[in-house]
């Protein structure tokens, strides 16, 4: 091709990219939540799960402490935390131990009577009047006086007290200076986001919110203030994971650059190669927005990682290129090879898409798209635009040297067969179950904040995250009965000390026809007046006290009963609103359970239920998700498999040089999986996925060097190339294996450790030369 | 007689507030090694009543934070306060137990009563601005103001008057108007059926 026309061809391309690039800057929407590479929930158990793990109001709780300062001034800190915090819309609650948990809101206080048992054996007359009329004087002289004066008139009978004592939680932080305190001396403070736990953008505005706030108080300067919770987590695992991902990609994007330029010599090739690897990464994320309504941060970080496979076909060009031969011709030899590699390594990330996990599809629709583009511009484009002077890397000294030494390499046939015997006895002896099964393991989040997470949460007495109580009925006020009718159950497990706690629906509203019978016990205006004077009779209370109790029983006779939406809009409506769910045409309480000593005798609560009352073992659900979500990808795999053999017995037309290609690359793939069990390692998913990566570039190195040409000029190139993309997926994932971030640093370990066992069994399990031509 | 001894008080506790260190030698002179028992009556002016509660029984200071009411008459009753909780006995029924952050007043009468029992003048400037009239020689009397803005808006003052080395009565003043008197020691004996205010304070002074 002429100067000009490449000049053209060159542009157009770019002008491609540029418009490319303004579609993607138009359409691209980063999505930030983590549960979208979570496995798909199937069964109803693990949907709650995943609803609990997202929405749930558990989730949108942030933990504070604040340490470092005396005690006064932290309690200090926190009530203006409280203050500053408190009519922001960002957040939806914000206590600190300095309030009455149990304290109703004031225009609800006339409900007491139809919240509180007191009526269901009780009726207010005369004789149960002077009796608390009675005990309200020895009130008044003993030290709780002031506790309870202004409360008088209003509540003699102190059902508001009643209701507190109910609705206390079973175990609380100790309260210090007037706000709750932990053993290791920090204020304690929970705050309630409006903003979903797993939307770390909002999430990173509420907590930004928090710190101006803290910052912005007098004395807050020595101070620390220490934050954890979901929310927290989301933006703490995206901040890392963006930093770890700049800092690593840039050190690895310089690294490669000095490769390239010490392997060709050539800044225009270098340059010009950089063409399809951009072009593919614009594609795919094009792509993605096509066919998503918005794309996942981390399938942009996963997705260039995986592309990586891409930059090797400019570079097999690049090493295969010969003194005086046009680069298109150069391409034409190589292609049938090169698309066999292509399309091997798309049906290998085809079986992400078959997961059924959204990130993990949108990662093979940005990988495959990726590689399809990478590999076309590769064949078609790039060749036009290549120089025509090239060194031949077939000359090069140290080359020739190398493929000797290859060349010499004993390949004697029990090599498989020891190597296959080292996989099955190192798989056997390897300590520690095989499978991670945790999916708190999949979770990227250093193990001293969730240490500091579960010690707050300790402090703060927040129920055991691991067990709930499910009650089912097809309306709110049935799993409200239930609830009820299971009450005197629950009551004797505590006492039996099964359980610590455990928290009802019910235990924060009656249903309506329990209000409505305690409703009808309530005495008309004139009957509570004569029983309150007759009971008045001798008592030193002054005559007019207690109109107020006379007026809110009055109110209360009249009030329609409390429901749930009525009751949203105080806090401890909201408390019940978390724990009534809608599903599917059908309502679940959640009966939150603290320290469970006795787990059969409270799965029995169940027992004769026909399923409506059941305990969910939220760890036994996230492990069967875990276990569904692996057997669907491992089913993925073999599919992936029989493609591939397939494809390359096809490619090849010979079953004999495909087992050459695909026997190599079956070995690394097991060694990996062998030599990290040994060192301990339990295999998550995320190690699954990495050998996939590791076998789509193995494959490459098998296929090259099955390809015998019979000429050694061509086998030093094809050496050149697969030295140089060994080097190059080398220091990348090298790199990454030194993130701090689990999921990042398995694939890291595992593609590097794969790349190495790849290269050495395709190089000494691959055809002798000599054998060939004999 | 209180017509006579107001004024003088008045003008007293306006024109020389104590010398600090006279606030130690007089309260350092009260003090007891524990534990310190001292019998008492109270009378409780409420808006609530039309006539005043009174209750009688014994205050014990049993060391360190620890301090312990006990009612006789009309009903029994104990209270103990210990480790920052207080605890509610009554006969026949359960332990009430609540924090002392909620009772301010618990909170005041623990500061007053172990300082002074205690002898601990460093303690009792701690909670309160302590004004004081008189020494120990003769009649003498303790203002003590809470210096936590909190407490000070249940409890407004306490007033402890004596003679000698003895406590005879302490006034808790609260800032809603309601008053308690405690008679102390042996003044508590004199308790009348139906106390007033004027009354019980006249009491105080009458040391003959």
């Amino acid at each position: 091709m002429r100067g000009r026309s490449r000049g053209i061809l060159l542009v157009v391309w770019l002008l491609a990219l540029a418009g490319l690039g303004w579609m993607v800057s138009q359409r691209l929407k980063i999505s930030t939540d983590l549960r979208s590479f979570m496995p798909a929930p199937t069964t109803p158990d693990q949907r709650l799960l995943m609803e609990q793990v997202g929405d749930g109001p558990g989730s949108r709780l942030l933990l504070l402490s604040i340490s470092g300062a005396p005690d006064p001034q932290l309690a200090t800190l926190s009530q203006g935390l409280v203050a500053a915090l408190k009519h922001d819309k960002r957040y939806s609650q914000v206590i600190n131990g300095n309030f009455d948990l149990g304290a109703l809101d004031t225009s609800l206080l006339p409900y007491r009577y139809l919240l509180s048992p007191t009526l269901d054996t009780q009726p207010l007359d005369q004789a149960y009047l002077s009796d608390q009329l009675q005990q309200r004087l020895d009130d008044l002289s003993s030290p709780a006086a002031s506790l309870l004066k202004g409360l008088l008139p209003r509540d003699p009978t102190l059902e508001t007290l009643k209701l507190a004592e109910l609705w206390a939680p079973a175990k609380s932080p100790e309260v210090r200076e007037g706000v709750w305190f932990s053993p290791q001396d920090e204020a304690l403070l929970l705050v309630q986001t409006v903003a979903a736990g797993f939307d770390p953008g909002a999430q990173q505005q509420a907590i930004d919110g928090i710190r101006q706030a803290f910052h912005a108080l007098p004395g807050s300067a020595g101070a620390k203030l220490e934050l954890s919770g979901p929310g927290y987590f989301s933006v703490v695992i995206g901040a890392q994971t963006r930093h770890q991902a700049d800092w690593i990609g840039r050190v690895s994007t310089i690294g490669f650059v000095a490769l390239l330029l010490l392997a060709y010599r050539s800044f225009s090739s270098l340059l010009l190669s950089a063409l399809p690897i951009a072009s593919a990464g614009l594609a795919g994320i094009a792509a993605l927005t096509v066919a998503f309504p918005d794309v996942h941060g981390l399938t942009l970080a996963f997705g260039f990682t995986l592309l990586g496979v891409a930059q090797e076909y400019p570079i097999r060009v690049l090493s295969h290129r010969r003194a005086g031969e046009d680069a298109v011709q150069s391409v034409r030899a190589l292609w049938p090879l090169l698309l066999t590699a292509i399309a091997s390594a798309c049906i290998a990330y085809l079986a992400f898409y078959a997961s059924g996990v959204n990130g993990l599809k949108q990662l093979a629709v940005f990988t495959i798209v990726g590689l399809l583009v990478a590999g076309f511009s590769t064949r078609y484009l790039l060749p036009h635009l290549l120089p025509r002077r090239v060194r031949d890397v077939a000359d090069m000294r140290w080359l020739m040297r190398a493929r000797h030494v290859v060349d010499r390499l004993p390949r004697p046939r029990w090599i498989p067969v020891l190597v296959a015997a080292a996989i099955v006895l190192m798989l056997a002896i390897a300590p520690g179950p095989f499978w991670q099964n945790n999916l708190a393991a999949l979770t990227p989040l250093p193990q001293d904040m969730l240490l500091h997470d579960a010690r707050l949460r300790e402090a703060l007495g927040a129920p055991d995250v691991r067990y709930l109580l499910i009650l089912q009925a097809p309306t709110e006020q049935g799993v409200l009965a239930l609830s009820e009718t299971l009450q005197p159950k629950v009551d004797a497990l505590v006492a039996k000390h099964a359980v610590d706690a455990l928290d009802l629906p019910s235990r924060y509203l009656p249903t309506v026809a329990l209000q409505l019978a305690r409703q009808k016990k309530l005495p008309d205006q004139a009957t509570l007046r004569h029983a309150l004077d007759e009971a008045l009779q001798g008592m030193p209370f002054r005559a007019d006290l207690f109109q107020p109790f006379l007026d809110d029983v009055a109110v209360a006779r009249q009030l329609p009963p409390l429901t749930p939406a009525r009751y949203a809009q105080s806090p401890l409506g909201q408390r019940l609103a978390a724990t009534l769910v809608q599903r599917d045409g059908h309502w679940l309480g959640l009966g939150t359970v603290s320290g469970v000593h006795d787990v059969t005798a409270l799965r029995a609560l169940g027992e004769n239920t026909n399923g409506t009352v059941r305990l969910l073992d939220l760890k036994a659900a996230s492990e069967s998700l875990v276990v569904d979500y692996r057997t669907r990808i491992l089913q993925a795999l073999l599919a992936a498999a029989v493609l591939l053999v397939l494809t390359i017995s096809f490619a090849l037309r010979s079953v004999r040089r495909a087992w050459h290609v695909l026997a190599p690359m079956t070995l690394a793939t097991f060694l990996v999986l062998a030599v990290e069990r040994m060192a301990g390692i339990e295999i998550s998913l995320f190690h699954l996925v990495a050998l996939i990566l590791a076998g789509g570039l193995g494959l490459h190195y098998a296929l090259f060097f099955e390809r015998d040409t019979g000429d050694p000029a061509e086998q030093r190139r094809t050496l050149h190339a697969t030295i140089v993309c060994v080097l190059s997926a080398l220091l990348v994932f090298g790199m990454l294996a030194w993130a701090t971030i689990p999921v990042l640093r398995a694939i890291g370990l595992t593609v590097s450790l794969g790349v190495a066992f790849h290269f050495c069994l395709s190089i000494l399990m691959a055809p002798h030369t000599h054998v060939a031509e004999d | 007689m209180l017509s006579l001894t107001l004024p003088l008080w008045a003008s007293a506790s306006a024109s020389e507030p104590a010398a600090p260190s006279s606030a130690h030698t007089l309260i350092a002179a009260l003090g007891h090694p524990a534990p310190a028992h001292t019998a008492f009556a109270e009378a409780r002016f409420m808006q609530v009543l039309d006539r005043p509660l009174v209750v009688s029984g014994e205050l014990s200071w049993l060391g360190g934070d620890k301090l312990q009411r006990r009612v006789d008459k009309p009903q029994a009753e104990t209270a103990t306060i210990a480790d920052g909780e207080v605890t509610q006995e009554r006969v026949g029924k359960s332990p009430r137990h609540f924090s002392l952050k909620r009772a301010p007043q618990l909170q005041v009468l623990l500061d007053s009563f172990v300082a002074l029992l205690s002898g601990d003048a460093g303690r009792l400037q701690q909670a309160f601005d302590v004004r004081q009239t008189g020494d120990i020689d003769g009649a003498w009397t303790l203002m003590l103001t809470p210096l936590d803005a909190r407490v000070a808006k249940t409890i407004a003052s306490i007033t402890v008057e004596g003679n000698t080395k003895e406590s005879r009565c302490m006034f808790m003043q609260e800032a809603d108007g309601d008053l308690t008197i405690d008679l102390l020691g042996v003044l508590a004996s004199r308790m009348p059926a139906a106390p007033t205010r004027e009354g019980l304070q006249a009491l105080c002074r009458d040391t003959h």
